[in-house]
């Protein structure tokens, strides 16, 4: 538990709060100040925002922990507030609520549009109040409400500093002149130069859900060199970001892929079976794990065959196979699991490519996705795009 | 709805926050509002969460002759109010403006979209538009890695293991800087389709278009660039086939979502 002290609507507070439990919860439930309102819980529908100090903010995702010290304004705390006083009663006369589950956060925000833009136009108020979602309305007499008391404070208010421009952004009348842009030094460019080349990966996603992607990567080395290497699995393992081979009995491999996406992790534990065609010099991994936080499973396979191209050029034509299963499928079509295991697989190309002509890898930083962070990316597609 | 448990706390300075990182699945929070959901979602199970967003050397703002340096929790608002000294004819102000909402802009800070590199956010590719240098903080010490480095997909970046942002650096563009810049959202606030971003600065002989929100990283697409520069509005001829060579996965309403931004963003530059 964490003590925290604040300024809730002019009154200094003590309280004491389990760290994840967030300001909008405190309020609530200990505060006993349930006109702030909680909706999506997902900093989405704004119902929840509140003045935190001085400012609008989304109590419901604002820890109470980390707002130790704020001054907090509630709808409960503006008795004596003249802006509200007026978005109160214009609110009312042009019926800018029904049921009154948005009010308290449509009134806050209402308030900072009032206070601090420099007469907005209906187009503005529309802008700045898109943060907040009524049910009920359709939000015409919310803006209707709002431009009444932006009309009526006009006249008396002081200049509020800068004044804000309008939206959007005009062209100019003259384009800059023609110019050679300056040579630049490219700081882009990485240690281990390589001594394999790898393509830009192509990906299709196969009618029975399977996504499929192809690369290849020419090496400078002969065949019978890349193949030693190549069917030694801890060293191919070592060359994949975040693989971990944990045991090796015969051609079953046991291992672990941890995989990070964002501020989320997730490792899958599974096993892969090892076949070697060395008539055709050709491997192909094949196994299936589990992620056990989100109850996924992956089934994958690693085909990689070997071509002489030249003497001392072989390539290597890749596949990566991998289907998840469960109710998460659908992520396998997502343009940033695409993204993810197009980088994945460049990596370990080039981590090879390394390891072939003799540079040290050290340990591979790894490559983390997990099915988690998918769910997340399609997820805030939901939320956040509606 | 409710985050798991965790523990919580605010470092007063760099290196407490480096120090209760080494932790175990300790994550940083600064602004809270990308993490707020994911924790609320339990997408995100901390074990602890060190908070960043009062972290006062993290909030300096330096204002020097070639470039200004900003505090990695320094917030979306304090840009969009102009309390932020302006590197480049207003460009920041106005992106700021445009992220999200007003009660996530007071919150959010700039260190934290960047290190949570969501592809459609505005300051990932803002940031690499304007050439941009990040300071890095470690265990180890410091090192800088410029923006077209730090991204390298989506949700994924430089950042190793126990590391922050500590700020970034915006280079100081000439009085002759011109800049465009469009994003396609379906809604207002909501994460962008599409961004199309351009600096074009003569007196410095510096021009960068940036193709955001795509699947992975910002695109710097250095050739069409040089062409812009040279052949001003002309170069608009070879932008579908510059985006198509570029997104070469991509479905044909994302392409043209995205050679549309960068028109748009270009003609606001270059009239035509």
């Amino acid at each position: 538990m964490k003590s925290i002290t604040l300024t809730v609507n002019g009154q200094p507070v003590s309280g004491s709060v389990e760290a994840r439990t967030h300001l909008a919860d405190f309020l609530r439930g200990q505060m006993g100040l349930t006109g702030t309102h909680l909706g999506c819980e997902q900093g989405v529908c704004g119902a929840c925002t509140i003045l935190i100090d001085g400012q609008p903010g989304r109590s419901c995702i604002a820890l109470a922990a980390a707002c130790d010290g704020s001054d907090i304004r509630t709808v409960e705390g503006f008795d004596d507030d003249p802006t509200m006083a007026r978005l109160r009663k214009a609110f009312s006369e042009r019926h800018g609520l029904q049921c009154g589950f948005c009010t308290p956060g449509m009134l806050v925000t209402a308030r900072d549009i009032v206070n601090r833009l420099d007469t907005p136009d209906e187009a503005r108020i529309r802008h700045a109040l898109s943060g907040n979602i009524c049910r009920c309305t359709g939000y015409q007499g919310i803006v209707e409400a709002i431009s009444d008391v932006v009309a009526e404070t006009a006249a008396e208010k002081a200049p509020c500093g800068a004044p804000i421009a309008p939206l959007g952004r005009a062209a100019p009348d003259v384009p800059p002149p023609s110019f050679e842009v300056a040579e630049r030094k490219d700081a882009s460019a990485g240690s281990g130069a390589a001594s394999a080349t790898i393509s830009k990966p192509v990906m299709r996603v196969d009618d029975d859900g399977w996504t499929v992607l192809t690369l290849v990567m020419k090496a400078e080395q002969p065949r019978t060199k890349l193949w030693e290497v190549m069917t030694d699995i801890p060293t191919v393992a070592r060359c994949m970001p975040g693989a971990e081979v944990t045991a090796v009995e015969g051609d079953r491999i046991q291992g672990r892929l941890t995989i990070r996406f964002g501020p989320i992790s997730a490792g899958f534990n599974g096993t892969l079976d090892q076949q070697v065609d060395a008539n055709a010099r050709r491997v192909v991994l094949s196994g299936e794990g589990a992620d056990a936080k989100s109850g996924t499973n992956v089934q994958g396979q690693l085909t990689y065959a070997l071509r002489t191209e030249a003497e001392e050029r072989t390539a290597v034509d890749i596949e990566v196979r991998f289907k998840l299963t469960g109710p998460l499928a659908q992520f396998g079509r997502s343009g940033l699991v695409r993204d993810f295991t197009s980088r994945l697989s460049s990596d370990f190309a080039g981590n090879l490519g390394r390891l072939l002509a003799g540079e040290d890898i050290g340990e591979a930083q790894q490559r983390q996705l997990s099915v988690l962070a998918l769910l997340w990316g399609v997820l805030r597609d939901r939320l956040f795009r509606r | 709805m409710k985050p798991v448990d965790f523990d919580y706390s605010a470092a007063e300075t760099v290196d407490e926050a480096l120090t209760q990182l080494s932790g175990a699945d300790v994550k940083v929070m600064s602004g809270g509002q990308s993490l707020g959901p994911m924790l609320n979602l339990r997408l995100v199970r901390p074990s602890a969460l060190v908070g960043l967003a009062a972290t006062a050397a993290l909030r300096r703002i330096e204002d020097a002759s070639g470039a200004v340096t900003v505090g990695a929790a320094v917030r979306h608002a304090e840009f969009e109010d102009g309390k932020v000294p302006d590197p480049a004819g207003g460009m920041m102000q106005y992106v700021a403006r445009g992220i999200a909402h007003r009660a996530v802009r007071t919150r959010g800070t700039i260190g934290g979209s960047l290190a949570h590199a969501d592809p459609a956010a505005d300051w990932v590719t803002t940031l690499t538009t304007l050439d941009a240098v990040l300071t890095l903080r470690g265990a180890a010490g410091s090192r800088d890695v410029p923006m077209t480095g730090f991204m390298q997909g989506a949700f994924t970046t430089a950042l190793r293991d126990g590391e922050i942002i500590e700020s970034i650096r915006i280079p100081k563009r000439s009085e002759s800087v011109r800049w465009g810049y469009y994003k396609i959202c379906r809604k207002v606030g909501e994460f962008a389709e599409a961004i199309g971003a351009l600096v074009v600065d003569p007196g410095q002989r510096y021009c960068r278009v940036v193709m955001g929100a795509t699947d992975g990283a910002p695109v710097v697409l250095d050739d069409f660039s040089r062409r812009l520069a040279a052949e001003g509005a002309a170069a608009l001829s070879g932008l579908a086939d510059t985006v198509r060579a570029t997104l070469p996965d991509a479905n044909p309403v994302s392409l043209r979502q995205h050679e549309v931004a960068l028109r748009r963003a270009i003609q606001q530059v270059y009239p035509s």
